[in-house]
Order: structure tokens, then C-alpha cells, then sequence
């Protein structure tokens, strides 16, 4: 019988194109809408970590005065960070840091380019799962000791080293030779989880150097460095030991029994810092979110976004209660027809359905061109707006949930105008015009 | 095969209540030609839209061919209708965005025959009709006296036991309206009993048995012409009765 | 109007249809005045005035990673090479540059003493020299420019001459006078920094922040490895600018990294690009939804004429001329269009008030919902009156036919 009402509802439509072009063209444009601000929402909230979201642990400390702002920053101070490394709770940790270093190769020629580097413990790449192409991370040592170490991207490895595996040639950065341990297949997050506060949706750094060279090598900070405090620093040695937050912290705990051993090792420490005069607040604590948590509390999906979602939810009911209308009317038009059928021994039940495989047909439709709308509307606003290509590019689920919530969305229009037309008594129409 | 006993119908509105039928008697046997008269408003549509399941009564026993038919469900009624009553409407009521093969189908596609079923039903009804050589075409490019050929095709295609007609010869000129006459009698004569409602006298005597409608009350009584020869059978009414009968005797004079 | 009651009484015998339409305008005033209300509120924050020259103006960034290059006298002399260069008007060292998104901001205290402290509000901060106001083409309406010997060469704590917005000015002093008054960084008296100059405007670098009128220069070049520079030259010689100073700054040492190169008009649209989205995307919604509840509006009106055909011949019939016949679906669709409008602005502020509570946008303004139902009638009217007329040729000899 579906095959049957199909071929009704494509009579059908073709009998009416203008107002059954109308109907597309208003759910079209609802679905449209809908689709493009919800690909830009999802692609927004995604959660890169995947199943590594409820292990991996960003680290807060409110270590401020109780004059100064409030709230529990999103990053740390030097002095906490290399204490809480010193922490064996969790499996894995890494302090980190943004700064950009010139590279330059053993190539005269090559002229120097200024990258975006992390400063990372070697951890860092199993925490974060960073796929190697060759090598790996650095030694445990080179963590305790320092270590003129370096990972690298595949793609700076081919524009500075021309590619292949060169795996223990030499990296000038900022001069000095780096040995390069490892170098990583492409690896971009989106969002760009792990350091939200310097541009969630920015490109992952292509250079990876170890933390422990930081205080050796000064490394500049390339972030947000808060002060609650006036502090004057005037050289590298002043700022490691300031109150300034500037790092972020990543613990992996891969039990709820871990988490609670590093919560309390936390309130320990904080006890242990009070006591050296620090963390003067009451309400001094330590806290730590998993990735899930962290994308939401830092706001990474951008206020707009949500309130484009629910205007454009809005929309779309606009376009199915106008849908609600036409359907209604074109749908009474038909009561004589209806009525013939309902004599001849059609079921109200089959009447019914033969409307809603209309309605669907419809919303199908609608469907389709939403989806196109919203390829067009998104290509159009990524070429206006620069937008990166993570956040517009349409999600492979949209081409599942566009269909779905047009057929869906139409049915729900669809049942009043179809149970309109069924519960018609047939007899009223039957008699001669 | 058909059988109504003390039915009542009252429709309801805000202000008033109107009996469009008031303890309706009538019975039916397998094989009989039927024609309902009667002045209008006087019950005729009711009567045929309850006989053929359209609207439910308020009151009284209505047996179809054995099955009790008040308090049906949607479904069952549907499939009643589908597989035991044929329709033919004076305005033919045949789809139009359908052509003649389509239109014949629809009663097969309830009842859920497969492809090649319905094209031998399809087929066998439109030639009984005379009209196989045109099922390509749309119900708009026949005459009126065709249109109604097909609908009764349609109506036979589901091979039920009787036919319902609604002034089948209404919206017909004369030499059309003895043809389709002729097509029902000869359906009649296979078997099918026919029940049609009609304002024509000359049509109604062509029937075996005259049944008039009087606000919503039943006359019945038979015309000994029909080699069928029924009994005859005395109306509900009491009071009308010999009313009725005298209306039936002067017809028959 | 006369006709007022038959309509409406005809309204609720037919509930669906018009009641469809009624959830329809309701619906769409709701989301069309937030939508203008959001629309004019970010088009309000792109057209503030930054005060700059904004299209003459370009910033650019110098590495020297090399550990030979001297950090504090290199910057002054690759800033006299540059101040050298045909086609630049001016040019100076700077902390941050305008509409960037990313710079520098204190807030520093002023007072007599420990006692009366008070801690002004947060600004941004421009270290540079006595060219930042060319530079940026601002205008000084007060007080004077530093003297270029007064200008230091080294860190922030070096500072000790201000130069502050007018917005900065009124909202720390208020009606005093600024100039002359002194702050200082952290307790009364540490690091005096003397005002001595305001400027009418001068943004930030934070678009998004309340703060972005409240800007401060002070008098120091900050000379480091990493340097900033801003450089003022006529629009069309910047193209060439872009060459002519990494070849000039290589040729002193090649071992440095030259980059940036953007105007503050091309820092203007990247950092307004998410309010510009919104604006866009918003605006196709608002333009989608018009044309949508019109179109429906349209075909609620065919299909109600198509439906009285016999009713509005019978009218024809008993004299009824075709005006009366417009005004009769006019009057009809105005009274559902009206309640719609009224029950619709309630909706749209009620939308407004959860939108201002969950999200940070500020309180919707009355005149959107009234200026959109406004401009619905009119719609309305076009809407209802091409279909109309159409009604209106229906003949009288209708009414005689039999249905």
C-alpha cells in the first residue's frame, strides 16, 4: 500500500504545483535555516576528546586574594604547575604553554618563519592522543633535566625539512639546534581543547619543545598572563616565581577513585601552600573538570549560536504551522474524492496514512532543498566570513538529520489535516454536485 | 441479506432534533432489484447511507448478509464495504486525476490484491461494461452514460453482493439511462442484488419491488413482474398501511 | 467597518484557518522583533567610532631571535629606518594595536594617600612614543602630546606620563579636570604616572568589552625582542610599504622575522566578523520569515475566496460592489493580523526577557515589536489585496447556480 499512497502523493503534488511548491519552499526554508545555525552549533560543541573526554582533567587553583577577581581562573602559576607535576596520582599530567620561536634549518636559504610553538611535558601526546608518522615523544629525562628535543607537525616537516623521515636531524629554533625526536601525522582538534582561552577554533601548533626548557631557553608566553596583583617583573626568573597565571594543566585520572585521591591530594596541597603563606582565601580550593565540563564552562560554544538555534527552531515551527494551513486547505478540497474512496472501502486508518505518505513526500522534499539551502547558506557565509573550514563545513550527520526532521517535523503538521480529512463523514460528499 | 429493524436516525443540533428516520423496517433478499422512492427529505439518503455503512444510526438492528452491524468499527465497516457493497453515484463520482483502469482498481488496492489479480479484475469489469478498449483514459474524456459504465465497473471489479445506486440514471439523458438500466438489470440477473434509489417512476417499475420512503418511514410492497416473484410484505406503519397500499395499486393499475 | 461583527462572528465558527494564521503573525512578531532588536543592537556596536584613522593605519610585528641583537636600542633604530621610508607619515613602538582583539589592559589607582585610594577603572594600555597620536590620527582636545624627550626606552615601569580618553577622563574624575592628576600602579604612590593629555577618542583592543572607550597611552617605547610597530601612510602607499619594510629591516640584520602587515580596517572586520555573522544570518531569517507568513497569507486568502466563491457571488448579487468585497477580506485579515500583533508583542518581550536573562543581551526595545506588527499590516495588505481583487471579479450570476 505505500507504494500505492506514494504514487497518490506524487499525483498529487503534481496536481497543485504551485501550492505544493509553496509547502516545499516554506519547510525548505525552515529545514534550511535550521540546519545551518545546528551545523554550526554541533560543529562548535564537538567534543574532540571522544572517549578520552571523561579521563582527561583540566586543573584549576583559586590561588588569588579574596580583593581581586573571584572567579577560579582558567589557567595556573608557574610555581603550582611544577609542584603538581610533582604529584605521582595521576597516570599522566602536562603544564603547558604557547610561544612562538623562529625556525630555521641547517638550509642557508631557508629564511626563518616565525611558528606558534607548545611548550609541553612529553606526556603531553598519549594524553592527548597525537598520532606519530615517525618517532615518538622524548625521554622522561628530558623532562627532569631539559633536553634540546622537538616534535613536529608533518606538514612543517615538509615545508622546513622537506619532508620524509628525518627523524634525529636538526631544527634551529631561535638559533639554538633542536634534535628532532618525533614528527606527528596531521592533528587539529576542533575545538581546540586543551588551550580554549588563546582561540578555541585556531590551528594546533606545529612545534612541540619540552616544558622543563622553559626556564632555561625563557620562553615568552604567547597567552592571556593574569595578575590579581601588582608584581614587578623584569626578568624570566621574576615571572616563574610570580602570583601570575599564565599555564594550563592537564591531569589524566582514569578512575573515579583516582579523581578522588587527586581532589584530596589537592586540599592537601593547598594546606601545605596556606601554610607557606599563600592561598590566603577562605575558600581556597582546588578543581577539576573533564573535558565535557571544561567546553562548557569556558563558553566555547559562542552565546549567538544558541539563541541562532532557538530563533531558527522558532522558524521552522513559522514554516509547519504555514505548511498546517495549505495542507488543510488543499487537503478539504479533496473531501470528495476522499469520500468516494471512503465508500468504495477505504478504512479511516488508510485514508489517514495515504495523507501522512503525502505529508512525508512533502517534507521529504523539503528536506532535500533544506539541505541545500544550508550547503549554499554555509558556503556563502564561510566565503564572507571567513569562517574556518571546521565550522562550515556540513556535518556527514546533517545529511541523516535534515531528512529526519523534515519528514518528522512535517508529520507532526500533517496529523491534524490528515485526521481532519479522514474523520469527514464521506456521505456529505457523496451526493451529486 | 439485508435486514433493518426498528431503525432510527436523529441528527442533532444546537436547536432542534430532526428525525430523518423513525422505526425503519425493511428486508431484503439475496438476488432482488430494489428501487427506493420518495419525495425529498423524505429519508432516502439517510436510508442508503446507513445501508451502505456510510453513517451509524441511533437506534434498531441492522443486519448485512448475517453480520450485525451496529456498533462496527471503523476497519470492519471499511472492509464490508469494500468487499460486500458496490457503489454507483448519480454524479458517477469517479476520480479524476485517475484514469479509467486506476479509477476501477481502487476498491482492489483495499482490498489488497496483488498487481496481477487487479489487472484481471480490472479488465474483466471494464469489458462487462463495454468500455476495455478506453481504460488509458481519463474519466474527462467520456461521455456521462460511459462515466457511469466505469462506475459501475468499479463497483463490480471487488465482486460484491449488492449494489447500492444513488439515481444512477440522474444526471443522464434517456437513451444513456435505458443503457445503464439495462447493465444494472443484467447485473441483477447474475446474482447481485440492487438496491437504487430514484425519483424516476418508469425506472422504479422496472424493479421487482417498490419501496417508498415517507418521512422516514417505510412502504413496501412488490411488483409481480419479475420471474423472482417475492412475497409481499405489509409496512411498518400501521397507520399508513392502507394509505400505501392504495398509492401501490393505482401505480400498479 | 460596519462589517466588523459578521467577520468576526465568522472568524470563530471557522476556527482552524484563521486560528492558524493567528499562531502564524504571533510567532513571527516574536521572532522578527528580537531579530531586528539583535540586528540593530550589533549594526549599533560595529558603526561606534574608534576614533583612529582607521584605513591609513597598519600594525606590524619584528622577532629578533637573535641573541647578538641588542633588545632595547634595536627597536629605535629599525624605528628611524622605518620613520626613513618614503610614503610613511609616521610610525611608533606599541604594546597593542587598536581593534586587535588582543593587547594590553591595567587598571591603575589614583588619590592622596593609602586612605582615600581608589582604583579606576580597567583600560587599555598603549605604550608608545610621542607619534602614537599622529600615528592613530587622533584628536587631542586637551592638554598636550609628549615632548620626545620625555619619551623612555625599556619596560612598563619606566612610565610616567599619561595620555587618556575622553571616556576614561569622565569616567574616573568625572567633572574634574584630568590633567594633571596622577595614578599610580598598585598602592598610592608607587610609579607615579602624570596625565597630562586627553584625546576625544581612543578604542581598545576588546570589541566585546564595556571598557572600550577607556584607553591610556603612556610614555614608554617598549623596546624587547618581540616588537610591535604602528605606521600611518596614505592608503595607496601601504601596498608598497608591505615590501619595502621587511627588505629595509632584513638589510640592517637578517636574522629577525618581519610579519603582520594589517590595517586597523582589516582588524575592524576580523574582530567584528561573529557580530557581522549575526547580523547576516539573522537578517536572512527576518527577510525568509516575511516572505514565508506572507506567501501563507496569500494562500489562506486564494483558498477562502476559492471556498465563498457561491457566498461572495450571492453578495455581488445583492448589490455588494467590489470594493466592499476588498475591504471585506482586508478587514478580515487586519482583525486576525491585529490580534496576532498585540498577543505577538507579548510574546516578543516576554522572548526578549529570556533571551536578556540566559544570554547577555541587553533588554529589548518596545518599538520593535510595534514598528514589526507596523510593517505586518502593510504586508498584510499587499498580501491580501492582489488575491482580493481577484475575488471581486467573481460574478454575480454565481449566486443563481446550483451548488
Amino acid at each position: 500500500m505505500f507504494f500505492y499512497y506514494l504514487d497518490l502523493a506524487w499525483r498529487s503534488i503534481k496536481k497543485t504545483p504551485f501550492l505544493s511548491l509553496l509547502m516545499v519552499l516554506a519547510i525548505s526554508i525552515g529545514i534550511g535555516i535550521t540546519i545551518t545555525t545546528l551545523n554550526i552549533y554541533k560543529m562548535a560543541s564537538i567534543n574532540p576528546a571522544g572517549e578520552r573526554s571523561s579521563t582527561l582533567f583540566a586543573v584549576q587553583l583559586l590561588s588569588q586574594d579574596v580583593d581581586t577577581w573571584q572567579r577560579i581562573n582558567e589557567q595556573i602559576t608557574y610555581q603550582d604547575a611544577t609542584n603538581l607535576l610533582k604529584s605521582e596520582v595521576p597516570v599522566r599530567q602536562t603544564a603547558m604553554f604557547r610561544t612562538g620561536l623562529a625556525v630555521q634549518t641547517e638550509d642557508e636559504n631557508f629564511s626563518p618563519i616565525l611558528e606558534g610553538v607548545r611548550v609541553v611535558e612529553g606526556d603531553f601526546f598519549s594524553m592527548f592522543a597525537v598520532p606519530f608518522l615517525h618517532g615518538g615523544t622524548w625521554s622522561k629525562q628530558v623532562d627532569q633535566e631539559g633536553g634540546y628535543k622537538v616534535v613536529i607537525s608533518e606538514e612543517l616537516n615538509n615545508k622546513a625539512l622537506g619532508g620524509g623521515n628525518n627523524i634525529g636531524k636538526t631544527l634551529m629554533l631561535n638559533r639554538k639546534p633542536y634534535q628532532v625526536v618525533g614528527i606527528t601525522k596531521t592533528w587539529q582538534p576542533s575545538p581546540k581543547y586543551y588551550d580554549v582561552n588563546n582561540g578555541a577554533f585556531n590551528d594546533s601548533e606545529q612545534i612541540f619543545v619540552p616544558f622543563s626548557l622553559a626556564p632555561i631557553e625563557e620562553f615568552e608566553s604567547w597567552g592571556n598572563n593574569n595578575s590579581w596583583r601588582h608584581e614587578d617583573i623584569r626578568n624570566y626568573n621574576d615571572r616563574l616565581n610570580s602570583e601570575m597565571h599564565w599555564l594550563q594543566y592537564w591531569a589524566e585520572l582514569s578512575s573515579p577513585a583516582m579523581q578522588q585521591e587527586y581532589q584530596e591530594w589537592l586540599g592537601r596541597y593547598i594546606e601545605q601552600q596556606k601554610a607557606l603563606g599563600r592561598f590566603k582565601r577562605p575558600d581556597a580550593k582546588g578543581e577539576i573538570s573533564d573535558v565535557a565540563t571544561w567546553l562548557t564552562t569556558n563558553n566555547v560554544v559562542p552565546e549567538d549560536n544558541k539563541v541562532l538555534v532557538g530563533l531558527s527552531v522558532l522558524f521552522l515551527i513559522v514554516c509547519l504551522v504555514n505548511m498546517l494551513g495549505l495542507l488543510l486547505a488543499k487537503f478539504l478540497k479533496r473531501a470528495p474524492e476522499v469520500g468516494v474512496r471512503r465508500a468504495i472501502g477505504a478504512s479511516r486508518m488508510q485514508i489517514f496514512s495515504q495523507h501522512l505518505v503525502e505529508v512525508g513526500l512533502i517534507g521529504f522534499c523539503g528536506g532535500v532543498f533544506g539541505l541545500l539551502w544550508a550547503w549554499g547558506a554555509l558556503s556563502l557565509l564561510a566565503s564572507k566570513f571567513d569562517l574556518t573550514e571546521s565550522l562550515s563545513q556540513l556535518d556527514q550527520s546533517m545529511w541523516f538529520i535534515a531528512p529526519v526532521i523534515a519528514v518528522s517535523a512535517a508529520i507532526i503538521a500533517g496529523i491534524y489535516p490528515a485526521w481532519r480529512i479522514c474523520s469527514t463523514n464521506p456521505s456529505v460528499y457523496l451526493k451529486s454536485q | 441479506m439485508l435486514s433493518m429493524k426498528n431503525i432510527s436516525k436523529v441528527f442533532k443540533t444546537d436547536l432542534v432534533e430532526t428525525h430523518a428516520l423513525r422505526d425503519f423496517n425493511l428486508e431484503v433478499q439475496e438476488g432482488e432489484f430494489v428501487a427506493v422512492t420518495g419525495p425529498s427529505g423524505s429519508g432516502k439518503t439517510t436510508f442508503l447511507n446507513i445501508a451502505g455503512l456510510l453513517e451509524g444510526f441511533t437506534h434498531g438492528d441492522f443486519f448485512l448478509d448475517g453480520v450485525n452491524i451496529s456498533n462496527l468499527s471503523d476497519n470492519k465497516s471499511a472492509a464490508i464495504r469494500n468487499e460486500k457493497i458496490g457503489f454507483i453515484f448519480q454524479g458517477f463520482n469517479l476520480i479524476a486525476d485517475l484514469n479509467l483502469a486506476e479509477n476501477v482498481e481502487v476498491p482492489l488496492r483495499y482490498r489488497g490484491f496483488n498487481a496481477k489479480e487487479r489487472k484481471v479484475r480490472v479488465e474483466r469489469a471494464l469489458e462487462q461494461v463495454g468500455l476495455a478498449a478506453r481504460m488509458k483514459h481519463l474519466p474527462t474524456q467520456l461521455s456521462g452514460g460511459q462515466q457511469q459504465r466505469v462506475a459501475i465497473a468499479r463497483a463490480l471489479a471487488g465482486e460484491p453482493r449488492f449494489l447500492l445506486a444513488d439515481e444512477p440514471t440522474g444526471n443522464l439523458d434517456s437513451l444513456m439511462a435505458r443503457q445503464v438500466m439495462e447493465l444494472l438489470e443484467d447485473i441483477n440477473k447474475a446474482g447481485t442484488t440492487i438496491i437504487m434509489v430514484t425519483h424516476d417512476a418508469e425506472l422504479a417499475r422496472r424493479a421487482q419491488r417498490n419501496i417508498q420512503i415517507v418521512d422516514g418511514q417505510v412502504c413496501d410492497f412488490t411488483m409481480y413482474q419479475g420471474e423472482h416473484g417475492s412475497v409481499a410484505q405489509a409496512a411498518s406503519a400501521p397507520g399508513k398501511t392502507a394509505e400505501i397500499i392504495s398509492v401501490a395499486s393505482a401505480v400498479a393499475s | 467597518m460596519f462589517q466588523i461583527k459578521p467577520i468576526v462572528s465568522m472568524l470563530l465558527r471557522n476556527k482552524s484557518g484563521p486560528l492558524l494564521l493567528l499562531i502564524q503573525i504571533i510567532l513571527s512578531v516574536a521572532i522578527v522583533a528580537n531579530a531586528s532588536f539583535i540586528i540593530s543592537e550589533r549594526i549599533g556596536l560595529m558603526s561606534r567610532d574608534s576614533g583612529i584613522a582607521e584605513s591609513e593605519v597598519f600594525d606590524f610585528s619584528i622577532y629578533n631571535f637573535d641573541d647578538s641583537i641588542d633588545p632595547v636600542t634595536q627597536p629605535l633604530r629599525d624605528l628611524d629606518i622605518i620613520r626613513q621610508l618614503e610614503g610613511v607619515k609616521a610610525a611608533t613602538l606599541t604594546s597593542m594595536t587598536p581593534l586587535s582583539g588582543g593587547g594590553w589592559s591595567s587598571n591603575f589607582s589614583h588619590g592622596t594617600s593609602e586612605e582615600d585610594r581608589k582604583d579606576g577603572p580597567n583600560a587599555a594600555i598603549y605604550y608608545g612614543d610621542e607619534q602614537m597620536i599622529p600615528t592613530l590620527g587622533l584628536n587631542l582636545i586637551e592638554g598636550r602630546n609628549f615632548y620626545p624627550d620625555e619619551v623612555n626606552a625599556g619596560g612598563p615601569e619606566l612610565a610616567s606620563l599619561a595620555i587618556v580618553s575622553a571616556q576614561f577622563a569622565q569616567d574616573t574624575f568625572g567633572d574634574e579636570p584630568a590633567i594633571g592628576k596622577v595614578m599610580y600602579r598598585g598602592n598610592i604612590g608607587t610609579q607615579p604616572m602624570k596625565i597630562i593629555g586627553v584625546v576625544e577618542r581612543l578604542q581598545g583592543a576588546w570589541v566585546d568589552n564595556d571598557n572600550l572607550e577607556l584607553s591610556i597611552i603612556l610614555n614608554v617605547e617598549l623596546a624587547s625582542s618581540f616588537n610591535r610597530i604602528l605606521v600611518r601612510a596614505d592608503e595607496a602607499d601601504i601596498v608598497d610599504l608591505k615590501e619595502s619594510i621587511p627588505a629595509a629591516l632584513h638589510k640592517e640584520h637578517p636574522n629577525r622575522v618581519v610579519r603582520g602587515f594589517t590595517t586597523i580596517s582589516e582588524h575592524r572586520i576580523s574582530v567584528y566578523r561573529n557580530h557581522e555573522l549575526m547580523a547576516a544570518v539573522l537578517s536572512m531569517m527576518v527577510v525568509l520569515l516575511l516572505l514565508i507568513t506572507s506567501l501563507g497569507l496569500a494562500g489562506m486568502v486564494m483558498f477562502n475566496i476559492e471556498r465563498r466563491t457561491k457566498q461572495i457571488g450571492t453578495r455581488r448579487a445583492l448589490g455588494a460592489k467590489k470594493r466592499d468585497i476588498i475591504s471585506f477580506f482586508l478587514v478580515e485579515n487586519y482583525l486576525i493580523c491585529l490580534i496576532g500583533g498585540v498577543l505577538g508583542g507579548l510574546v516578543a518581550v516576554q522572548l526578549g526577557q529570556q533571551l536578556m536573562t540566559l544570554y547577555s543581551l541587553p533588554k529589548l526595545d518596545l518599538i520593535y515589536p510595534l514598528v514589526t506588527v507596523a510593517g505586518l499590516l502593510v504586508l498584510t495588505t499587499v498580501a491580501v489585496i492582489l488575491p482580493a481583487r481577484k475575488a471581486a471579479n467573481i460574478s454575480p450570476a454565481i449566486a443563481t447556480r446550483s451548488v
